[in-house]
């Protein structure tokens, strides 16, 4: 059983993964900030270290009450914002040394790949991960992920976040924007940026926002901001599937509850005849269980730290992790 | 040119254009038709597809001006997005790179970093520089195709991309030593696009490649 601590960025959540994988618990909270605002790293931690305890307590608990003992504690290593990293870190290691379990550092978007990989059976995919940390295409050669496509430059998450903070929109930003573009029908001609197979979004999300400013029609504007940024990603996405020729299709991270996203990503995977393997929207988030679950196949392959050595990696590459796990049986 | 009555054989599917094989008076030729995409809006869709056709046409002719080893243009066709150019003979790099010894490998390098040298002293940036796109055609040096995302630029940053992307391709899809088929890449872009501008393009190359996110050094 392996106990899993997220608290990279917004969310604090802890998790129970068993040794075939299946997910036991997942209790999580999110911090949300006021509308019009982004998240501020201390108010996040300050909530992260708030609900840290009970949320802890509840994921080590079975129904009728009792309490579990994990055989080996993870911990959301990086990367993410430096406050918030050191609530997990730091409740992790009381954890490791007062349970005396093994500790194991994890990757926070490796995670991502991990869970959806596990709940959606994928072996050796194109994995694209899009969130607020996030915005990259990868492939597994050798014993890491390599980054096929990526942004340039801001992510997919703080294009749509930032956007709708513009807008005064609550936040997840994905989430409203998306509400707003069922409304719009009118395509407005935005900057469509694809260098190869990478994306760059800061033009996009500036014109966007001129326009709004400029009494834009909201609905119309969000309906083509989620057109053309989810455009320019499917195409690079295609452009990597061809020339990796992988027969299936990853997506994950929290844009990937995006519905729009989802149809577009596989209808790009089904137009290749590769197949699709979208994470289940509970999942897309945040959450413990990413953790949990990663944990457990690194623990899985010998990677432990120990309480001395188990820093936080607030800036950390998806490419400068071993992920030997992968393709996964 | 109407491509539509052509007699063709589906010769690749590329990302986002099929290639067909026909034969236009003693010319062998590809047809490069930019098909629908489901996944886009109708209207952003068919005008990417239009902007790209031409641009495309264009650019490749602008690329033989300059004595870039490019196909030649036979014939274009508005109504469906199509492309009619000559047909290059050969293996693409990506099949055969892996298979070659370190030695020739680094050869091929060269040549294609000349090539590459001779598209940026034109004014032209590929802006999809992978080894998929470099058709290896012997004896001669390697052709390079698929013009769709290039467009006219001599900033450092456009070339550099360039470079960035083709290091990016090489890294991903092969075991050959990535740095010194890169060194053999500027080395043979020198011969032909001058120090000056192979020092600024690979410096710029190199920092692109930082620019993703998470790096701890900048």
């Amino acid at each position: 059983m392996c106990l899993g601590i997220e608290s990279t960025a917004h969310t604090f959540g802890a998790s129970l993964v068993d040794d075939r994988d299946r997910i036991v618990t997942n209790v999580n909270s999110t911090y949300r900030p006021p509308v019009g605002v982004g998240i501020h790293p201390r108010k996040a931690s300050e909530h992260l270290a708030s609900v840290a305890d009970s949320i802890v307590k509840t994921a080590l608990s079975t129904k009728d009450g009792s309490s579990i003992d994990p055989d080996v504690i993870a911990y959301a290593a990086g990367p993410g914002l430096g406050p918030c990293l050191r609530i997990g870190a730091t409740v992790g290691r009381a954890l490791s040394s007062f349970l005396k379990r093994p500790l194991v550092p994890v990757h926070h978007g490796v995670a991502h790949l991990d869970i959806a990989m596990s709940i959606t059976k994928a072996h050796d995919p194109l994995a694209v991960l899009v969130s607020g940390g996030h915005t990259s295409i990868l492939v597994h050669v050798g014993k890491r992920w390599r980054v096929y496509g990526e942004t340039q430059d801001i992510t997919l998450g703080n294009l749509l976040d930032m956007f709708a903070r513009e807008a005064k929109l609550p936040s997840p930003g994905g989430l409203s924007v998306s509400r707003e573009a069922t409304k719009g029908e009118n395509l407005i001609k935005l900057p469509y940026t694809v260098k190869g197979n990478d994306v760059a979004y800061s033009g996009l999300l500036t014109a966007a926002a001129t326009s709004l400013r400029r009494q834009g029609n909201l609905a119309d504007l969000c309906f083509s901001l989620q057109e053309t940024a989810f455009s320019m990603l499917s195409e690079a996405v295609e452009r990597s599937l061809v020339q990796t020729r992988r027969s299936e299709v990853l997506l994950a991270g929290g844009v990937a509850a995006s519905q729009r996203l989802r149809q577009m990503i596989g209808s790009v995977a089904e137009d290749h005849g590769a197949s699709f393997h979208p994470v289940p929207i509970e999942y897309s988030g945040d959450c413990g269980a990413q953790i949990a679950c990663s944990g457990r196949l690194a623990y899985e392959s010998g990677i432990t730290v120990s309480t001395s050595d188990s820093f936080v990696t607030p800036r950390w590459r998806m490419d400068e992790v071993d992920v030997p796990w992968i393709p996964r049986a | 040119m109407d491509t539509s009555s052509l007699a063709s054989t589906l010769l690749h599917r590329g990302a986002e254009a099929d290639l067909s094989l026909a034969t236009v008076g003693s010319w062998r030729v590809v047809v490069k038709r930019r098909v629908k995409k489901d996944y886009r809006n109708p209207s952003l869709d068919e005008q990417i597809r239009h902007d790209r056709t031409i641009s495309e046409a264009s650019r490749i002719h602008e690329a033989k001006t300059g004595g870039a080893r490019v196909p030649s243009i036979v014939g274009m066709d508005l109504e469906n997005n199509a492309i009619v150019m000559t047909h290059i003979a050969g293996t693409v790099a990506r099949e055969c790179l892996d298979e070659l010894s370190p030695k020739e490998s680094r050869k091929l390098l060269r040549s294609v970093g000349a090539q590459i040298g001779l598209l940026h002293t034109a004014g032209i940036v590929h802006g999809d520089l992978t080894t998929s796109n470099v058709i290896v055609s012997p004896p001669g040096a390697p052709f390079i195709v698929d013009f769709g995302m290039s467009h006219r630029s001599v900033e450092p940053e456009d070339r550099g991309v360039d470079l960035h992307l083709l290091q990016r391709s090489i890294v991903a899809s092969h075991s050959q030593d990535s740095s010194s088929m890169m060194n053999a890449t500027i080395r043979g872009y020198e011969k032909t696009a001058g120090k000056k501008i192979a020092t600024s393009t690979w410096q710029k190359a190199r920092e692109i490649a930082r620019r993703g996110r998470y790096f701890a050094i900048r």
